[in-house]
């Protein structure tokens, strides 16, 4: 809404500059955007909230302005000259549908000459943003904007029978309306029609047919109150929204109405000329008694946890209308905490219903700034989200592992989470998505991660170690489910060029080992070679959290080994793998990609069981011996088998096997492979003899051999 | 060569024929004669200075290996005085040949070549001069013989620790590090700016009592709107554009929630006074994106409702919060609003950090920056979830997470935030 400083002060006396002025009505919630320097002025453009349609016009404006100036605000008053033909003889009005109109008011001015509008008013109208139109339009603008009432003018010859009928729109019922659209109406519409047909859209537009023009003669004023809820829907529906619509959907003030018709009439016949036809055509269905409020010291005390004097209390409550009187036994007690007010509720107030909004209107206009401050004690112990722990040590792992945290917005090309989706699930779409792009909860959060991957790429940077923790949406029964998850890409170099080392691809085993890493935190992750269709076939498994029946057993100290703890059972909580070629070329991905994603909650639920079975294992005080063994196995042999095999022994003093070193080709034959495995002797009692070292690795040896077909490499 | 002469002179001395390979080494003839007109003449100009310069060492090494070989009474010394001149010549010999050792091996040769056990300089002066001297001459000889020896010793020991100084400096200086080389950078990655600033908020409602909890992003109409006083056809909807689901026909509608607040309701129904929770999220908005809009943003409500929470507590617990999360510097301003949910509701404002309050285009040249709203709780929400709304009250806010962490870092556009650019996110470690 943009006022006219100049047109305020008709209104009131203004005691500070546009300036202050917006700074004390901003205090008091009449927002203003800015001051600016209009031919007709200074303008203030206010930014209202939508409780306050009594704002919209300057006299709703000048009246905060007097409460918070305490000054005082001219009452409305207007000589109007009628001849002594009555208005009711003239015309008629009839509102078929009370529930969508409250009141509808018709005023009938005779003789009028349309012309061009005076500079004066053009000024105005043009300063606030409303082109004139001529003198009779222009005239129920310039009330509107002054007294906050739309209005309308129809060209009364041309209206049917020369009366109004005001209904629920027919089926199919259409209407031109004054910006020369033709609209196609709905019975929900309230339109104003004649004797015949409808001339109007109530409370949002008039139609084309009644429009004034330079030819009318004789006029129609309506002024009329159009209920909220009917306005905003319809005017929804139809997609238009108007000056008037937006008055009639937050509520416009019913008793302005016909005030309002006498200031327009009273202008339209000082600038159109003509007579004005006696009294008003008023059918009032909507009139009632003014709500009745109460406002004690006590509530405004527990609410407000300050006092507010009483002689503020009333000037602030009087000058905006709530005619505020003391009730209470001991009202020659100046403020009494026993004090009470009996308010009324003004008619251009309708928000303020209650106690609360009473004091909400005291507060705003005391000074919120004149409140105390004051912390209040905790009566309860705060905590965190319950898995918070879990999540920080997460993040702090992944960020270690050099991965960058990313937040994307999960609605997502539906085709695109297609190729990510597992089987089986029914993904959330979204009714009304502003693009395609964005029409669907991703129901993974790979494909948010493969854009990020390709938004980097894109713009040059090569090198990408990315993670988010978010969710994962879909429809399990038909209802929406949320799952929490976390999310892994990378792509690039694992490790730089630089003077001290060279250059190396993020290949597999980088992603492998990051993930058991953060699989550690949780118990440990197990891998499985399913794959899923995103995934390349042949650098792909399956993650699965080995959580359950958690125990330690033994001094072991290295968890690879599986002997810290003892798997029950393992749970599929995701998928890592590099992304299948197919997939890379419809994001247009031109480098190896690799992703990940798991479950956080069930990742979540292993760190709190790890953490709570970890105990402090004593460090032996023997020397830890090392053997290597070279063995030639056969294609397909896993390092798993390797393991398990060694473990199989029941070799006691074992604390580690790890695979050091793998080869094809040279010497050793088609169809198998060389691995260099290094076993990790300790025992927590003595320190091993060369002999019983020599035992085991023959043990180590002729296991191999006998379970996996190995040969031992002697070169 | 000088091996070749030394072959040469003990075969003479045994012989006493000494004054033969003195001729036949010093002589016109001899060998450094030869070199001077053979080699040193012949030699281009830039040998001709080193050959020379051996060549006089030759020539001192000779004349010392002849002079001590003989007997003092040999060589015609026979009174004391006589003794000093010829250590004297000694010494001026030895001093410029140790000053011409420039390297371990140099100082290796000159070292033998005086302090040899057997045919060094000086046992042979033992051999020669001292044990063959008269009594009269020995005590002198002997003095003159040890003084020698000291000054000896120490000019080698000297040389050779300016040697292995210098030997030592050249290998570290080869060695010196390039400071100004990079090390070995290990990737390390960062959390999001927004995970960051809703940490920093979540510390500061932590540790007023605030407990987090956290809520669906699909929610009902009912949770989202109606339950926070906001019915249908209300225009607080229209400031609130929402994206519905597409659900099966017969289900219950659901919406992306358009605030964090219907956790508000969510809590309360499950929970009785005293109530203080923040709820940190994701929302969702049907705005065009822009550089201050985007579709999906973060929120962290803030709901306390008591017995005894006044405007008062409200005010104070606002003002903490905008200190702790801007500075101390931060001035805060309460200014009156509208939310259905709240009543008195207001819009948080700090002071212009950009401007201090003069007046700039951030802040439209009004001195305030617009950080969030909140409010009392509106009476009509604890009817929603059977709560006295005679006997409680309460306050709740709404943090835009973005929004803050725009202007705390001054971000102008929010769509950097879910581009996920590694050169915005490295911004931020």
């Amino acid at each position: 809404m943009k006022i006219l400083y100049d047109w305020l002060k008709e209104f009131v006396a203004i005691p500070f500059s546009p300036e202050e002025l917006r700074e004390r009505l901003s205090l008091v919630g009449i927002a203003v955007e800015g001051v600016s320097e209009t031919s007709a002025g200074p303008l203030l453009d206010l930014d209202l909230t939508i409780n306050r349609p009594d704002c919209l016009s300057h006299y709703g404006v000048a009246r905060e302005v007097a409460a918070l100036a305490r000054s005082e605000l001219r009452p409305l008053s207007v000589k109007l000259a009628e001849v002594s033909e009555s208005a009711a003889r003239a015309t008629r009005v009839e509102i078929e549908c009370p529930d969508l109109c409250g009141r509808f008011t018709a005023r009938v001015l005779r003789g009028v000459k349309a012309q061009p509008s005076p500079d004066w008013l053009r000024q105005r109208l043009e300063a606030l943003g409303q082109a004139s139109i001529n003198n009779v339009v222009d005239a129920t603008n310039y009330v509107m904007l002054e007294l906050g009432h739309p209005m309308h003018a129809f060209d009364m010859d041309r209206l049917a029978e020369r009366r109004i009928v005001v209904r629920r729109a027919r089926a199919g019922e259409k209407v031109r309306t004054l910006d020369g659209v033709e609209r196609t109406l709905f019975p929900d519409v309230c339109v104003i029609a004649d004797a015949a047909r409808c001339v109007g859209i109530g409370g949002i537009m008039g139609g084309a047919e009644t429009e004034i023009g330079f030819s009318t003669r004789n006029v129609l004023l309506e002024s009329a109150w159009f209920d909220p809820v009917s306005i905003r829907r319809s005017s929804k529906t139809l997609g238009l929204r108007t000056e008037a619509s937006t008055r009639f959907e937050r509520g416009a003030d019913p008793e302005m109405a016909e005030v309002a018709s006498r200031h327009c009439a009273a202008l339209i016949h000082e600038l159109a000329g003509g007579e004005v036809l006696a009294g008003v055509v008023d059918v009032y269905p909507a009139r009632r008694e003014p709500l009745a409020l109460e406002l004690s010291r006590k509530e405004l005390l527990r609410v407000m946890g300050a006092n507010v004097p009483d002689g503020e209390i009333e000037a602030i409550l009087g000058a905006l209308g709530f005619a505020p009187r003391r009730t209470d036994q001991g009202r020659d007690t100046p403020d009494s905490p026993l004090a009470r007010w009996q308010c009324r509720q003004p008619s251009w107030r309708q928000d303020v219903a209650r106690e609360a909004d009473l004091i909400e209107e005291v507060a705003r206009h005391y000074g919120l700034d004149k409140f105390p401050s004051r912390l209040h004690p905790s009566k309860q112990p705060a905590a965190r989200l319950p898995y918070a722990l879990a999540e920080d040590r997460l993040r702090e792992r992944l960020i270690g592992l050099g991965y960058h945290e990313i937040v994307s917005i999960p609605l997502v090309n539906e085709e695109e989470d297609a190729l990510f989706r597992p089987a089986g699930v029914t993904p959330a779409r979204v009714t009304n998505p502003l693009a395609e792009d964005a029409s669907l909860l991703r129901s993974t959060g790979l494909v948010s991660m493969a854009h990020a991957l390709a938004w980097n790429l894109n713009r040059g940077q090569r090198s990408l170690r990315l993670f988010e923790i978010g969710r994962a949406y879909r429809l399990q029964n038909g209802a929406p489910e949320e799952t929490r998850i976390v999310t892994i890409g990378a792509t690039g170099l694992a490790r730089q060029q630089g003077v001290a080392e060279s250059a190396r691809d993020y290949g597999f085993a980088d992603l492998k080992g990051d993930l058991d890493q953060i699989g550690a935190l949780a118990g440990r992750f197990d891998w499985n070679p399913e794959t899923h269709s995103w995934q390349h076939p042949s650098r792909s498994g399956k993650i699965l959290l080995a959580s359950a029946g958690l125990r330690r057993v033994g001094g072991s100290q290295d968890p690879e080994l599986g002997r810290w703890f003892v798997t029950v059972g393992n749970t599929v909580i995701g998928a890592a793998g590099q992304l299948a070629t197919r997939v890379a070329e419809r994001f247009k991905l031109r480098q190896d990609i690799y992703l990940a994603e798991f479950g956080l909650d069930p990742f979540c639920n292993g760190f709190g069981l790890a953490r709570s079975g970890r105990k402090y294992q004593p460090i032996s005080r023997f020397p830890a011996v090392e053997r290597d063994f070279s063995v030639i196995l056969n294609d397909g042999t896993s390092f798993a088998a390797v393991r398990e095999a060694i473990a199989a022994l029941g070799i006691a003093e074992i604390i580690s096997v790890e695979a050091v070193d793998l080869f094809r080709g040279r010497n050793i034959p088609p169809g198998n492979f060389s691995l260099l495995v290094r076993v990790t002797f300790q025992s927590p009692e003595v320190t091993l003899t060369e002999g019983q070292l020599s035992d085991f690795s023959s043990r180590i040896i002729s296991a191999l051999e006998q379970k996996l077909g190995a040969t031992l490499r002697t070169t | 060569m000088k091996s070749t002469f030394l072959a040469d002179l003990k075969r003479a001395t045994e012989w006493g024929q000494w004054e033969r390979v003195r001729d036949n080494w010093l002589g016109p003839a001899g060998i450094p004669a030869r070199i001077a007109t053979n080699w040193v003449q012949k030699a281009p100009q830039n040998l001709r200075h080193l050959l020379s310069r051996e060549r006089e060492g030759l020539i001192s090494f000779i004349n010392i290996r002849l002079q001590t070989s003989q007997t003092l009474e040999q060589l015609g010394v026979n009174h004391p005085d006589q003794v000093p001149g010829r250590f004297g010549d000694l010494r001026k010999i030895f001093d410029s040949e140790i000053q011409q050792c420039i390297d371990e091996v140099d100082l290796g040769i000159d070292k033998t070549a005086w302090l040899g056990r057997r045919s060094g300089v000086l046992a042979q002066i033992t051999e020669n001069w001292l044990k063959t001297s008269s009594p009269e001459l020995k005590r002198v000889t002997g003095q003159e013989l040890n003084s020698l020896r000291a000054h000896v010793e120490a000019a080698i020991e000297e040389r050779q620790q300016s040697i292995t100084a210098a030997a030592e400096g050249a290998a570290l200086a080869r060695e010196r590090v390039d400071l100004s080389l990079p090390g070995v950078i290990r990737p390390i990655g960062s959390r999001h700016l927004v995970r960051q600033t809703f940490e920093e908020i979540e510390r500061i409602f932590l540790s007023l009592g605030f407990t987090v909890v956290e809520g669906p992003e699909i929610e009902t109409p009912y949770y989202n709107f109606e339950a926070l006083n906001i019915p249908e056809h209300h225009p607080a909807r229209d400031t609130m554009d929402t994206f519905y689901l597409d659900l099966p026909p017969g289900s219950e509608p659901h919406l992306l929630r358009t605030h964090t607040s219907p956790m508000q309701v969510h809590t309360m129904e499950k929970q009785q006074p005293p109530v203080r929770i923040i709820v940190p999220g994701k929302v969702y908005r049907r705005d065009n994106p822009d550089a201050t809009h985007s579709y999906m943003f973060h929120q962290v409500e803030g709901l306390a409702v008591d017995t005894d929470i006044t405007f008062c507590e409200f005010k104070g617990t606002v003002e903490y919060f905008v200190r702790e999360f801007l500075g101390s510097a931060a001035k805060t301003r309460l200014r009156p609003s509208y939310f259905p949910f709240t009543e008195p509701s207001v819009e948080v404002d700090a002071n212009c950090f950009v401007c201090m309050g003069k007046g700039c285009r951030l802040c439209k040249f009004s001195g305030w920056i617009e950080l969030f709203g909140a409010g009392m709780v509106d009476p009509a929400v604890y009817g929603f979830v059977n709560y006295d709304s005679a006997g409680v009250s309460g306050y709740a806010f709404g943090l835009g997470v973005d929004r803050l962490s725009q202007l705390k870092y001054g971000i102008d556009d929010v769509q950097l935030f879910f581009q996920n650019d590694v050169r915005f996110l490295r911004q931020f470690p």
